[in-house]
């Protein structure tokens, strides 16, 4: 399979930020080069992943005519990822992204975002903040959450779950990391990668690793060494950090309460991903509440039979999702 | 007029309301150090033409909570208590106000239209022009106004936390305010440490005829109760409003917008405001903004307090067109 991703680095707000690149080639024969603008997807990645995850959407929609942009995003990967804990908010990630839309398109254009897991939420913010800046919005994994003042994340996913909950257990500086060292970088993203339970990760302290995992038909050798490459030489403490910015994000974005998601979306959920199992989504998706803060929410696709990581599970059929949504603009 | 407490962002939020209780209503943001009574003189006359007038106290002011944390104090804290208060006034969510903003009032309203753009039906901004705006985020502003102004500029004295708030304690609330509010030289507000800046304490401060005794002691007595730590806290974010605001890099104010400023306000004479003001940015930045922008002649920083009369009307005659 020819990989060959054109890799650049942008400097963005305040950062360096990596970015991975697939465009259709030019073939020019003079009268039409540079005059015919190809629309550009930014892909936006989750935890514990990297650009890398979305490599078969970049492939399939470059040959369709999209140029495909996907960053490792501010703490992973080859971005930069810095010291101060709470450079993670929503606004510092969604700060880098406007950054890297600018320096794409100009600061006037439009782009197309696909977002999955932590990049959902990325992307629901930057839509929310910046619609201005985005054609449509595919998003994946990760419903919509409208700012609530009286439900300050942390303490309502320990009332949820409790303290093994995985998030309350990352919320400590530091203290994940340790455990995730003694365990080892390349089980831990294997058990976070294959992850197909459709119940709330808890991790308590103390818990073994010692069943073997098998690596699904969809994740080869070769990408757990390129993950494990990237996550062993920068730890976990960047991609970690956006959950210890939960509460410092929710107490920055009280002025978005009961705002709108202006921006047109198509939404797509496995059957079997955990988010989809988590209290009230289903009904939220169901009875209407999902559109009535998303409006512009044209569809909404729950494939059956598919975890957490759908985009890697299935690509065709995503890439497809992706093309039949945004030809539609 | 009616003294009310409003859920902010989990806090309380003192307001002034007055006019009909179904009359489109503007929201005055007063600036530092000040209080919702420096629009005592517009809020009858905006009741008087039907308008609901509602001037908070912002938060960390007056009758309005302080939360003692300096991170409480970021623009999007003020601004969030701003949309809660927005939100229990308004009787739908696409309900739109007016909003009328002096000093950090009216940088904070420009966030205000940045954030909700949705919430704000016109604005008419006093003092502060959107060239305070977010740019570069990797700059540090406070930074570069040191470099500027030196270490004895009132901003940068106002960050060390506890440091303004002892001198004031030993110069005088009194003399503090009285010094600040007839302020008058067309120049940066520099305050050496020796406290040369207050004058003698021997010598009185006489006052303008806009502004009276008893309207000095209504300022005295609620920053005797409150302190100057929750206004000052505004000051100490300005690194970290910067580095937030990244998200809103290159968008324009999308309101109607009038801007008025003082001929002899110190702002007006900080570095690149008379060029932005005056040329092309301005009015790229604020597509909607009314030309020509208005420069008073002979008034000073607290224009509201100056000229009511004629802020009044500046406000009534831009708001009736909408």
């Amino acid at each position: 399979m020819d990989l060959t991703f054109d890799h650049s680095f942008v400097k963005v707000n305040g950062i360096k930020m990596h970015v991975a690149e697939k465009s259709p080639s030019v073939v020019g024969n003079g009268a039409f080069d540079g005059v015919i603008s190809r629309p550009v997807i930014l892909f936006l990645h989750g935890f514990p992943e990297l650009w890398y995850t979305w490599r078969h959407q970049m492939l399939a929609l470059s040959s369709l005519g999209y140029r495909t942009i996907a960053p490792d995003l501010r703490g992973y990967g080859d971005t930069d990822a810095p010291e101060s804990v709470d450079a993670y908010t929503s606004l510092h990630i969604v700060g880098d992204l406007i950054g890297l839309i600018d320096a794409v398109v100009g600061d006037r254009e439009k782009v197309f975002v696909v977002g999955h897991d932590w990049g959902a939420i990325i992307a629901w913010h930057l839509c929310l903040l910046r619609p201005d800046r985005v054609k449509a919005l595919v998003n994946m994994s990760v419903v919509f959450d409208p700012w609530n003042p009286k439900r300050k994340p942390i303490s309502t996913f320990k009332s949820f779950y409790g303290d093994d909950y995985y998030i309350c257990r990352f919320q400590e500086y530091g203290e994940i990391e340790a455990e995730f060292a003694k365990v080892g970088t390349e089980r831990v993203l294997l058990e976070l990668l294959t992850y197909r339970n459709p119940g709330p990760i808890l991790l308590p302290k103390g818990k073994r690793y010692e069943d073997p995992v098998s690596l699904p038909s969809w994740l080869t050798d070769y990408d757990v060494k390129y993950y494990v490459s990237k996550y062993e030489k920068n730890g976990f403490t960047g991609p970690v950090n956006y959950y210890r910015n939960m509460d410092r994000t929710w107490e920055l974005m009280g002025s978005l309460s009961n705002a709108q998601v202006k921006v047109p979306v198509k939404f797509i959920i496995g059957d079997q991903d955990l988010t989809y199992h988590m209290p009230g989504t289903k009904k939220y998706i169901e009875n209407g509440r999902f559109k009535s803060h998303v409006p512009l929410l044209d569809e909404v696709v729950v494939i059956e039979g598919v975890g957490h990581f759908l985009h890697e599970e299935r690509p065709d059929e995503i890439s497809k999702h992706i093309h039949d949504y945004f030809l539609t603009f | 007029m009616e003294h009310r407490k409003v859920r902010g962002n989990g806090i309380d939020i003192h307001v002034a309301i007055q006019g009909p209780s179904n009359g489109p209503i503007v929201l005055l943001l007063h600036g530092f150090p000040e209080l919702w009574y420096s629009w005592r003189h517009q809020i009858p006359g905006l009741a008087a033409h039907g308008y609901r007038a509602v001037a908070p106290d912002l938060r960390g002011y007056g009758d309005s909570d302080a939360p003692p944390e300096i991170s409480s104090y970021t623009c999007f804290h003020i601004v969030s208590d701003l949309v809660a208060i927005i939100s229990a006034l308004t009787s739908s969510e696409e309900e739109k106000v007016f909003v009328v903003g002096h000093d950090w009032g009216a940088l904070i309203a420009w966030y205000l239209c940045l954030f909700r753009p949705d919430k704000v039906k016109a604005l008419v901004n006093l003092g502060v022009p959107f060239s305070f705006g977010p740019t570069d985020p990797s700059a540090k502003p406070l930074d570069d106004l040191r470099a500027f102004y030196g270490n004895d500029f009132y901003m940068c004295r106002f960050q060390e936390h506890g440091e303004i708030e002892a001198e004031i304690g030993e110069v005088g609330i009194e003399r503090v305010l009285k010094r600040i509010l007839t302020y008058r030289d067309p120049g940066p507000l520099i305050m050496p440490k020796d406290k040369s800046f207050w004058g003698c304490k021997d010598e009185s401060i006489s006052l303008p005829s806009w502004l009276s005794e008893e309207d000095v002691a209504y300022y005295v007595t609620k920053f005797e109760e409150k302190g100057f730590s929750g206004g000052v806290n505004f000051y100490r974010n300005f690194n970290r409003n910067n580095e937030l605001l990244g998200p809103w890099v290159g968008k324009r104010i999308e309101v109607p917008t009038k801007f008025v400023i003082g001929e002899l306000d110190m702002v007006n004479y900080m570095p690149g405001v008379k060029e932005y003001i005056h040329g092309p940015k301005f009015k790229e930045d604020v597509p909607l903004l009314e030309e020509p922008v208005v420069v008073m002649e002979g008034v000073a920083h607290f224009l509201n307090q100056e000229m009511p009369q004629e802020i009044l009307q500046f406000i009534l005659d831009f708001i009736s067109k909408f």
